[in-house]
């Protein structure tokens, strides 16, 4: 970046652009291990900041990525090509709840959990619940749309955003969508800037749907012999026309893992546990959790135990809560996927995994949302061994093919950012490729906005 | 510790960012650099040689770099928050003294730091030589009745702030003691300097209490600091010279326990002890034997006889009204904050209830106070509204830098809040 560029920059953010090495590496990383110096860094505290911000950088041509915490598992908000990271961290207002309409609006920086807690003052209910609810923020979780456990019922950000205010890449400001409950004017604007990692918009205002509170909650743990039964028991509840709040599944691979490190209370038996929560008025909890109870028991389950109230519950969801701090014990690298596939094809493709895992001699740790055929699939490496290196990646090929293959998607929650780059087009095709780009210079023309993701060739990123 | 140790501890920390959610500066700042994964990256870069990482573009540090980055290190409270919440059990408390110690040898203290950590904190005879000049001094200062106790004012000028500090007493908790006083027992009270030269008054009642409960209570005469400033400022020479002579004389008096009213220092003992002297040192024996039998004032009190006879005085406090805060060393970092609850609870009734924000930091973070006043002020001031608004009165704890700031804090905020030690609850309650 510039000098002037530098100079206009402190014009528009005063104390609050920051360019010295130890700010800029504090922006040079996400989740994923990898890391982009950015040339700069600044705070805007309103859209009009961020518009001019854009502004200049359509006129000097340096790239402009918007960050929200940095906790993303793809690379959306690396810095990649250098440029401006412009920060939500101060746009962190909840700046209004309607009870009345059941709205929130929001600025991009509000920490998702912050949104909840503040709803939940009002008995209502904000439903994504992405695992990094409590420090990620809602800009970061439309960027990405944001899913979580309690997307088999009640779906992911996409289906909380009504209403978008974003400064486009052309540095031009927009409002999209509704503050009403329905609304079919035109283009969906509104789900073309969610989910689009950050490339089309730099969102600076949302607003977002509510739900009334549920009154209870219950929560069950089955304990299966084999992944089949479990993933197959899946498929079985819902056949039962019952739609859990959260539906987790743990393989053996995962439960095993947590065994090296945490003493678990379960039979030797386990090979694979479904941790189940139900939620609604209480008489509708205590049915759905006798219904949900039964159709485990039909599917082979080997233990099933039941809690209602809050430590109790804790209990039950340690298992699931005990993964990811285990993984880390077993191996310093994971590749970390989200592949999701129709809930029918579940049991093939945790069978497929298990096979992989063996053929490949590698440790693959499966868990995650199976109620809507979601799996986090990761991929361990010892980090030493060049070969390990080689078969993870290749075998991380043959799950996405696999995915495909079978009417699933390469990521669920995750996004596409730098990681997914090479795999982009095996499940869009040339032409949703062709189509989308298109549609990102209509967005952008000038390519600023959070250039070198989604595409491979843009990216010049591999994993 | 050796770099590849360091290197392998930083690398468990995958920058996930679940240190921003319970970070107790990050709210008040509001930049990476505040929160642990920032500063965990800054130091893994330092230690590369080079701001940057290679696929960044490395910035290679020169002298300004190096302070930099030391001062980002330097700029947390150490409150360990963000270690007990990590996924990754990344020991972050360890990782930035190692950082912070890294820096300290490569360019050195401030002399003010140099003085008090190599000079002063480990001598007895220097402690109460500065307790004594400051009891002189303090009469130019504004005295300020507060529910708590005398305290003096500090003019809000050179970076004062208006701040609040107990008045120095003309002689020290360990000095006030008699002849025949506190020379043997099967119990050894540690009172850490602050409880000894600042608020000798906690002190004399831990040692009143802690008789009461097992009988005579040894107390040594040459005590120094614990040494935890001096370790989380970087100065390993000034943390093992202040350790040694405890240690010695810890040893020697051959304890069943040692008793500690602060939370700190106990951590110190406790904790980072055996971190800081290395296997192979002439003390570490001394040292693996003083750290298996420290332990904290309410679990002494609590396994001790006179719990049982401890009559609580609900008509002293209104029901609710007295509650419990838990220092981050003490209850976070060691776990112990549910012993001082239900010693407090046992003390006070029904008087006892949960206070808002009872887990929150009070922003003291040792040295932090100092360095960053302003926004120390700030996380204490709310920490003091949050329990006002939760109905709490009395805030009791176990700490002594807590006790110093939230009594601070409660002179800006509410002067009818009452901030006490718990042993001077326990004091008011013995059978006369």
């Amino acid at each position: 970046m510039e000098a002037t560029s530098r100079t206009c920059l402190k014009d528009i953010f005063g104390d609050r652009f920051k360019d010295s090495p130890e700010d800029r590496l504090c922006y040079a990383y996400d989740a994923t291990g990898k890391e982009f110096l950015p040339d700069a860094v600044a705070y805007p505290v309103d859209a009009e900041e961020v518009r001019q911000a854009i502004l200049l950088a359509n006129e000097r041509r340096f790239p402009v990525i918007p960050r929200g915490a940095g906790s993303g598992f793809s690379g959306g908000c690396l810095p990649v090509r250098g440029g401006l990271v412009l920060s939500t961290e101060r746009m962190n207002r909840v700046l209004s709840i309607d009870p009345a309409n059941l709205l929130a609006v929001v600025e991009p920086g509000v920490v998702t959990e912050t949104l909840k807690e503040e709803a939940r003052r009002f008995s209502l209910f904000y439903p994504p619940d992405p695992a990094s609810m409590k420090f990620g923020t809602i800009g970061g979780n439309i960027a990405e749309c944001a899913g979580g456990m309690s997307a088999v019922k009640y779906g992911v950000t996409r289906d909380y955003v009504l209403g978008l205010e974003a400064v486009l890449g052309s540095g031009e400001m927009i409002r999209t969508g509704v503050s009403t409950a329905k609304g079919v004017v035109g283009y969906d604007l509104t789900r073309m800037l969610v989910g689009s990692e950050g490339t089309l918009g730099f969102v600076t205002r949302a607003t977002l749907r509510l739900l009334p509170l549920p009154e209870s909650t219950g929560t069950l743990l089955a304990l299966f012999r084999d992944n089949g039964e479990a993933s197959r028991a899946v498929a079985g509840i819902v056949e039962a026309r019952i739609t859990p709040s959260a539906m987790e599944l743990m393989d053996r691979s995962a439960i095993d893992c947590v065994r090296r490190v945490v003493a678990l209370d379960l039979p030797e038996e386990t090979g694979c546990a479904l941790l189940v929560e139900v939620d609604g008025a209480p008489p509708s909890v205590a049915s759905e959790l006798e219904g949900v109870e039964m159709a485990l028991r039909a599917y082979g389950a080997i233990e099933v135990r039941r809690a209602t109230d809050g430590p109790g519950r804790e209990r039950l969801w340690k298992l699931r809560r005990s993964i990811s701090p285990a993984l880390r014990k077993i191996a310093p690298v994971k590749l970390n996927e989200d592949i999701v596939v129709p809930r029918s094809a579940l049991p093939e493709m945790m069978a497929f995994l298990s096979e992989l895992a063996a053929r490949e001699r590698l440790t693959i740790v499966n868990f995650g949302h199976a109620g809507d055929g979601n799996i986090h699939v990761n991929v361990m490496i010892s980090g030493t061994d060049s070969d390990e290196r080689r078969r993870a990646d290749a075998a991380v090929e043959t799950i996405f093919r696999k995915t495909v293959d079978l009417g699933g998607t390469i990521s669920g929650e995750h996004g596409v950012g730098i990681s997914k780059a090479p795999f982009f087009e095996m499940e869009v095709g040339p032409l949703g490729v062709s189509v989308m780009k298109r549609l990102k210079a209509a967005f952008d023309p000038n390519g600023i906005l959070n250039p070198g993701k989604i595409w491979l060739e843009e990216s010049a990123v591999t994993r | 510790m050796i770099d590849r140790e360091l290197a392998e501890k930083i690398a468990a920390c995958v920058k996930c960012g679940s240190c921003r959610a319970v970070c107790t500066l990050y709210p008040e700042r509001r930049t990476e650099v505040n929160v642990a994964r920032g500063k965990i990256a800054l130091l893994e870069s330092a230690m590369a040689g080079e701001v940057g990482l290679p696929a960044c573009g490395a910035i290679p540090l020169g002298e300004e770099r190096d302070a930099a980055v030391r001062e980002a290190l330097a700029d947390c409270l150490l409150c360990g928050r963000c270690e007990r919440n990590c996924p990754n059990q990344v020991a972050v408390e360890e990782i930035l003294v190692a950082g912070r110690t890294r820096f300290a040898d490569k360019l050195g203290l401030p002399v003010w730091k140099r003085i008090l950590f190599d000079e002063v904190l480990p001598s007895a005879r220097a402690l109460n030589a500065v307790r004594a000049a400051g009891n002189a001094a303090q009469h130019l200062l504004r005295k300020m009745p507060t529910e708590s106790g005398l305290h003096y004012r500090f003019p809000d000028v050179a970076g004062l702030h208006g701040r609040t500090l107990p008045a120095l007493p003309p002689i020290g908790f360990v000095a006030s003691l008699g002849k025949d006083e506190a020379r043997a027992g099967e119990v050894m009270l540690f009172p850490g300097c602050v409880f000894d030269l600042v608020m000798p008054e906690i002190g004399r009642d831990s040692y009143e209490t802690l008789k009461a409960a097992w009988g005579e209570v040894t107390v040594s005469r040459d005590a120094a600091c614990c040494g935890l400033p001096a370790l989380a400022s970087g100065d390993r020479a000034g943390a093992m010279k202040a350790i040694s002579k405890n240690l010695v004389a810890m040893r020697a008096a051959a304890p069943r326990s040692i008793v500690f009213p602060c939370g700190s220092c106990l951590k110190m003992f406790r904790r980072d002890l055996l971190n800081v002297i290395p296997t192979d040192h002439p003390l570490r024996d001394a040292a693996e034997w003083v750290a298996e039998r420290c332990v904290d004032y309410a679990t002494s009190i609590l396994d001790s006889p006179l719990v049982r006879i401890l009559v609580p005085a609900p008509a002293a406090f209104g029901a609710g009204s007295v509650g419990w805060h838990d220092p981050c060393h003490l209850s976070g970092t060691l776990g112990r904050g549910e012993a001082g609850r239900e010693l407090l609870e046992r003390a006070v009734g029904r008087g006892f209830g949960e206070m808002k924000g009872t887990d929150r930091c009070c922003g003291y973070g040792g040295t932090f106070n100092a360095r960053d006043y302003p926004t120390s002020a700030r996380i204490g001031e709310n920490k003091i509204s949050l329990a006002i608004q939760g109905g709490t009165s009395t805030i009791v704890t176990a700490c002594s830098g807590c006790i110093l700031q939230l009594r601070d804090m409660a002179a800006r905020v509410s002067r009818q809040t009452r901030v006490r030690h718990l042993a001077q609850v326990v004091r008011g309650l013995l059978p006369a």
